[in-house]
């Protein structure tokens, strides 16, 4: 059983938002982020934000495995500021290293600004379900559709590929341990050899999603889909007063952030 | 060689939410040259048990043993190697540009020389009835030839056990027939067969003794006879008709198999 995917299904006030509301407002900070020049703006956002995951009720250790995947650039990000930076009072020298003050600000603020930006983005994957997300999507993008462009077709896309990375999963184990006992290793070698072991593996896996892809088509049309046109939805969006709520706060809590 | 697997359990993403006991304690053997059936429904814990056969899964309490040894202190490839694990729908991880290669695969990784490989090929493919495909793209084949390409890259390690995931599912009869006439020869071999199924006419025309796993536990076990006279509702369709026939003709016996059921009913008509 894999657990594919950030969401985290629980009851929340934020799960309960409307996914636009919560789009719009990821949106807004992740952009508005960049115009918070003090750390103590940053500190004020962060705060914030902590509130925010207590609300959506993800576990604070869920919570930070979604900020795992930037730890490396996090840590390069840092060590370039502290021993580059060369503002400030120096604390310490060696050889050609030096630390100064304002590198290690700098380093503490980029940090937590990269931080917050992915923490941001990772409490709206974590509370909103993939469908309500590629709804959320194609609606935001449904006034392009007057300059042609596909806003259903591309939500579709989207719905469609995010329902399939668990079935290839699914699909990749199987063939993996298929393969296995066959006598495949996919652990020994140099990374070449390693590489070069999963082609008995990425093959089939091809060949199975395009034929996947033609009996979803198939399957699709014959319940009579034609795409976007005059098409209902059995799920409709609302937009209710507390989404405008909610997004009246971020925009505060930004304003407040860039003024501090 | 002599498979068991004692007291296994599994229990699939412990410590989460999604947490499932997939197998609560089964035990079974498999003797040299006998051919296991194993039959439960969906979800009873079938494919789970196999992949513990080769180790591909590990128990999560309980051991396999490979002639009385801890399967987990041999070398895995080893392991592999004499137990040979054809999936369900084993076509799907079909890779190669030729069936010949596809079939190669598992004999070139056990380090063999090209000749022994090319004759372990043959020989494979000559036990499925599928030499003439040697050349082809299996891409290219229906999906009884498919199937047949898949189990003979199995075949090809020379496995001293070979277990069957469900290897009929969605075939033709005739090609079934011919992968039952395959069990049967294999055993004659001395190669032990686990034959998992869901169809209960096919285990029965073959099976040694037969296994039923409900909810992750062996609710039965012993010969076809035993288990499936024990269970007339889940029998195959000769063990339904003659114990229906049973009340008014006892002497019809416990037949289990196709010829064994006619010789009966013909000896009860005769009689």
């Amino acid at each position: 059983m894999t657990t594919l995917g950030q969401f985290y299904p629980v009851a929340s006030p934020v799960h309960d938002l409307d996914p636009r509301a919560k789009i719009v407002a990821t949106a807004v900070l992740v952009a508005g982020l960049f115009l918070v020049d003090s750390t103590t703006g940053l500190l004020f956002v962060a705060a914030a934000l902590v509130v925010l995951v207590i609300f959506s009720r993800i576990p604070v250790r869920r919570f930070l495995r979604l900020l795992r995947p930037v730890l490396f650039i996090v840590v390069l990000t840092v060590a370039f500021q502290v021993f580059f930076s060369r503002e400030g009072a120096t604390l310490f020298r060696w050889g050609f290293l030096e630390v100064h003050t304002g590198g290690l600000w700098l380093a503490f603020f980029l940090a937590l600004r990269i931080l917050l930006l992915v923490g941001v983005a990772g409490v709206l994957t974590a509370t909103t379900a993939p469908v309500a997300l590629a709804d959320g999507i194609e609606d935001l993008l449904s006034p392009l559709k007057k300059v042609r462009f596909p806003a259903h077709e591309v939500a579709m896309m989207m719905t469609i590929a995010l329902r399939f990375i668990p079935t290839l999963g699914e699909e990749a184990e199987k063939i993996k341990g298929a393969q296995a006992a066959r006598g495949a290793d996919f652990s020994e070698g140099g990374p070449l050899r390693r590489a070069h072991s999963f082609v008995p593996v990425l093959v089939p896996l091809t060949v199975g999603a395009f034929r996947r892809a033609d009996e979803l088509a198939e399957a699709m049309e014959s319940r009579g889909y034609r795409g976007g046109e005059g098409r209902t939805r059995y799920r409709e969006l609302r937009f209710r007063a507390r989404d405008a709520l909610a997004l009246l706060v971020t925009v505060l809590i930004l304003l407040i952030g860039v003024l501090l | 060689m002599r498979l068991e697997l004692r007291d296994v359990h599994h229990t699939y993403a412990p410590g989460t939410p999604f947490e499932v006991e997939a197998l609560r304690g089964v035990s079974l053997a498999v003797g040299p040259g006998e051919v296991l059936g194993l039959v439960g429904g969906t979800g009873s814990g079938k494919s789970t048990l196999v992949r513990h056969m080769n180790l591909l899964l590990v128990p999560t309490i309980g051991e396999v043993l490979v002639d009385g040894v801890d399967a987990m202190t041999l070398k895995k490839s080893e392991l592999r190697r004499r137990v040979g694990l054809v999936f369900q729908f084993p076509e799907a991880a079909l890779f190669a540009p030729t069936v010949e290669e596809d079939v190669a695969f598992a004999p070139r990784r056990l380090g063999l020389d090209e000749g022994e490989v090319e004759e372990r090929v043959r020989g494979s493919l000559r036990m499925l009835g599928a030499e003439e495909l040697a050349a082809r793209s299996p891409f290219a084949l229906s999906g009884g030839e498919k199937r047949r390409v898949a189990i003979a890259g199995v075949l090809a390690m020379g496995p001293e056990i070979l277990v069957l995931d469900e290897p009929t599912a969605g075939l033709d009869p005739a090609t079934r027939e011919e992968l039952v006439a395959l069990i049967r020869n294999l055993r004659d071999a001395g190669v032990s067969v686990v034959l998992v199924s869901h169809d209960l006419d096919e285990v029965a025309e073959v099976a040694d003794r037969v296994c039923v796993l409900r909810d992750g536990t062996v609710h039965a076990s012993g010969t076809p006879a035993e288990v499936f006279y024990g269970d007339p509702e889940m029998a195959p369709a000769t063990v339904r008709v003659a114990s229906l026939l049973k009340a008014s003709t006892p002497e019809i016996g416990i037949p289990v198999r196709f010829d064994e059921t006619l010789a009966a009913l013909k000896a009860v008509r005769g009689g």
